[in-house]
């Protein structure tokens, strides 16, 4: 084979694309990255929270169970249980309640409480077929002359 | 003397096309960027049952630094409910679906009056979280 014929050969392989189509191509692109990001849908549990009163009835809040939570424990009717005995414990309480309103569960928490230990807990409460209040208090601010 | 009228071609250039439709990609991204709420960080919680969520009419983020956002929005707590009415409008009951995006290591002192304020707003809340991990 002579030298010409290998070097034409070489020629022929390093062949530019067309720089028009370089816009169409990155306009494809973007195309496929966004129909990428948009079908990945968002996952969740929705929570029906009663609406927020400022006094409730002293009487019926004594019969419902109350759930009170801090970093470090989970307290139900003041006795308390660990994190996972939480669902098992509540299914006993509600036992035998069939009445929505028998089955408000008064959840307390201490402001240092983290976000994932709250879902983890009123997750479980759900499980076990509570409806969740939430018992907030408000803090007040006196000034003294 | 006949005069004959000089032709101009008026077609539009096809080959500039192609980048017109790339800067108005652009402009649109950038547009719907402003108004969404993925360029807050937060770490999601996670829980065994998650479904999935249809397209509720407004998000709210407490991000790690423990800011409050509306629709990509920052806002204060105290403005939050009136701001979420005023959102949802008057949608009945059942569409009013709120996502709430909470940083899985925010505390109870900051997320419960965000909770307090969907619900003094008629939202329906729906958390956010991601499906648990099985180890």
């Amino acid at each position: 084979m002579s030298n010409s014929r290998l070097k034409h050969c070489r020629r022929r392989l390093l062949v530019d694309p067309p720089a028009s189509a370089a816009t169409d191509i990155a306009f494809i692109l973007i195309i496929f990255f966004l129909v990428c990001a948009s079908v990945q849908p968002d996952t969740g549990r929705s929570q029906t929270i009663p609406r927020s009163e400022e006094q409730q009835d002293k009487s019926r809040q004594s019969r419902n169970i109350e759930v009170s939570m801090s970093p470090g424990a989970v307290v139900v009717n003041g006795n308390v249980v660990a994190i996972e005995d939480v669902q098992a414990k509540l299914k006993s309480l509600l036992a035998g309640r069939q009445r929505e309103a028998d089955r408000i569960v008064v959840v307390k928490s201490a402001p240092a409480t983290t976000y994932d230990r709250w879902i983890t807990v009123t997750g479980q409460i759900e499980e076990a077929g509570g409806i969740i209040t939430l018992k907030l208090e408000k803090q007040k601010e006196i000034i003294i002359d | 003397m006949k005069l004959k009228r000089q032709k101009f071609d008026a077609s539009i250039p096809s080959v500039a096309m192609g980048d017109i439709a790339f800067l108005l990609l652009i402009f649109f991204v950038i547009l719907a960027r402003a108004q969404d709420d993925s360029h807050l960080r937060w770490d999601p919680a996670s829980s065994e049952n998650v479904a999935n969520v249809g397209n509720p009419l407004a998000s709210i983020v407490i991000d790690a630094d423990g800011k409050y956002f509306l629709n990509g929005k920052q806002t204060t707590i105290d403005s939050l409910s009136t701001k979420l009415g005023s959102v949802l409008g008057n949608i009945p009951s059942g569409n009013r679906a709120v996502m709430f995006k909470v940083d899985k290591a925010t505390t109870a002192e900051l997320f419960e009056p965000a909770i307090e304020a969907i619900s003094r707003a008629g939202g329906d809340l729906v958390h956010i979280l991601e499906p648990e991990k099985e180890e």
